[in-house]
């Protein structure tokens, strides 16, 4: 497939399933909301090495918060329900409850047995002149802190969700690469029920499954690496000197193809005169994980209007 | 929906124990299984179906109560979720006991212990309550510890005595010793309050709109500040339909006074102010 002359490849990204959960952090302006969220987003990039991916879903008016005040929506995701619970602790502990006027709440219903302590645990820090109160079901804590009170509900709910879904672009130049994954972050960044949990949303350290060192589960994607390709498997072909890799985590399939399709039709917007040669999926023959996002079917819909 | 019209035609002085009128709902009781029930009245036993007129052949999830009066103890008790009961006049004593979820409505007034031990669900009532609303019936350590008791009018002395948990909001008058040894939980209303507020206070919060003239002594004040949870609380207030809707969403500055010191208490009196 060739949409308006970039080729997509005939292959599929490979996505594994996570565990997801989403709070609103609020605080007295979007500045201090976004510090917050931005502080507990950090170091949170892949579960290799972080154990956590989270990023900024989307800023929140002050008409959609409990509170009434301006937030921001944080997506986190873990590959079971225990370590996201531990991260997300951590995080709100570390992160959120140190940042001036924040409050946090759950930002997911989930069922009644799928809920992980948001304020359960952190009311501690309150050394006994924390208090509780019911509003409707919901429970909150009260902490005193030395701005007022740190209000967090006591906990948030999670639900099955889908990591690791991804497109690699491959353009003639390295600035032609980074154009072309920013036009598809921004697309991308419109969307809820999703992050790119990478710097800025971009990855330029692909990795594939496993190693040649048995203590590394995961190594350089080095098919896709311009320096090696000379190398007889190499993935490029010759005029190709940067891939860049966008990595998407969504609550559901559809989040995840939605994402992908708006982030691969950015790319085909710019164009084979824009640099970019060809768009491919992560592929590890299924060592990867269960779900396969079809680049091709992705695209499908919105072929015809190239032809 | 439709409803199942239950019609006082007696004329007894006695108090009636009304507590078959939720079996009957909680447990979809036929109307002539109902009828032939006996209850007492005094001394004697008398069949329900002498008392009432009932509308339906089987009881719907929805009950209009027509001609009651104020000897009509236990209205509601124990009325489990998906029930509801409307009351066209006044109820007795008990009025909610125990509601386990249910909602109630009462156009006219109640007496004591109205909400008593309530777990859950909704009361609201157009007129006045007596006293000891939300508090715990005789026997029990622990009272009201859950739901909504609205009131339109105003609510008697001992309101909230034992509250455990749940939300009473008053949109008038609440007499003497609000709140005492509340355990949690929120009382607030818009009108005047008692004497000896908060006696016996642990926690929970008394939210009002003036100072009291005489608070408990053991309650101390810990000044102005702007609580970020009273604007879930008030979301919460602003769903019923009341007087409390014309409180702004976003008003969260408040007088503070914490006790009572008595009992080593932690509850907050908060007082609007600004």
């Amino acid at each position: 497939m060739i949409v308006n002359g970039v080729v997509i490849d005939d292959t599929f990204s490979e996505a594994f399933s996570m565990r997801a959960t989403r709070v609103i952090i609020t605080a007295i302006n979007f500045k201090w909301a976004r510090h917050a969220a931005e502080t507990m987003t950090g170091f949170a990039t892949s579960v290799i090495g972080c154990k956590v991916e989270a990023g900024i879903e989307r800023m929140v008016g002050n008409h959609e918060t409990p509170d009434g005040r301006p937030g921001v929506s944080v997506l986190l995701f873990a590959t079971d329900s225990k370590t996201l619970e531990k991260q997300l602790q951590t995080r709100i502990g570390q992160c959120v409850l140190t940042c001036p006027t924040t409050a946090v709440f759950s930002g997911m219903q989930g069922e009644p047995d799928k809920q992980i302590a948001l304020g359960k645990n952190l009311r501690y820090f309150g050394d006994g002149h924390q208090t509780s109160k019911m509003i409707g079901n919901k429970r909150f804590w009260r902490i005193p802190v030395m701005d007022g009170e740190f209000l967090c509900e006591e906990t948030t709910g999670y639900q099955s969700a889908i990591g690791g879904g991804n497109i690699l672009v491959m353009a003639r130049s390295i600035s032609q690469a980074l154009l072309a994954c920013e036009a598809a972050i921004d697309a991308m960044g419109m969307l809820s029920n999703i992050i790119l949990p990478f710097p800025g949303g971009g990855v330029r350290s692909g990795s594939k499954v496993g190693s040649k060192y048995k203590f590394l589960s995961a190594s350089t994607n080095h098919p896709f690496c311009p320096t090696l390709k000379g190398e007889p498997d190499s993935a490029l072909d010759k005029n190709i000197e940067a891939v860049m890799e966008i990595v998407v985590d969504g609550l559901s399939k559809e989040d995840v193809f939605n994402a992908m399709h708006h982030g691969i039709e950015a790319v085909c917007d710019l164009g084979k005169s824009q640099g970019i040669e060809k768009i491919t999926g992560g592929n590890y023959g299924g060592k990867l994980g269960p779900h396969h996002f079809h680049l091709r079917e992705i695209m499908h819909e919105s072929y015809t209007r190239y032809i | 929906m439709s409803h199942t019209l239950v019609t006082y035609k007696g004329s007894t002085q006695m108090r009636i124990d009304m507590r078959w009128l939720s079996e009957a709902l909680n447990q979809s009781s036929s109307a002539d299984q109902v009828k032939s029930h006996s209850i007492f009245i005094g001394n004697q036993q008398i069949p329900i179906g002498d008392l009432f007129d009932i509308s339906a052949d089987d009881f719907s999830d929805s009950v209009v109560l027509e001609n009651s009066h104020d000897k009509m103890d236990y209205i509601g008790f124990e009325l489990q979720a998906k029930h509801k009961i409307k009351v066209e006049g006044d109820c007795g004593h008990y009025t909610g006991a125990q509601l386990a979820g249910g909602k109630l409505k009462i156009k006219g007034n109640t007496l004591d212990y109205t909400a008593s031990n309530m777990r859950k669900g909704i009361i609201k009532i157009d007129g006045n309550c007596g006293h000891y609303a939300g508090s715990a019936m005789a026997g029990t350590k622990k009272g009201m510890s859950g739901g909504t008791l609205l009131v339109h009018g105003n609510s008697g002395d001992f309101t909230g005595d034992l509250m455990r948990r749940g939300l009473i909001m008053v949109e008038g008058d609440i007499g003497d010793y609000c709140a005492s040894r509340m355990i949690a939980g929120t009382i607030t209303n818009l009108g005047g309050i008692g004497k000896q507020v908060g006696v016996g206070m642990r926690r929970g919060t008394l939210l009002l709109p003036h100072k009291p003239e005489d608070m408990s002594t053991g309650f101390k004040d810990y000044g102005r500040h702007n609580l970020g949870y009273l604007t879930l609380l008030l979301h919460e207030l602003r769903r019923f339909e009341s007087r409390f809707q014309s409180l702004h969403p976003m008003r969260r500055r408040v007088q503070r006074y914490q006790g009572d010191i008595a009992v080593g208490g932690q509850g907050e009196l908060l007082v609007w102010i600004g």
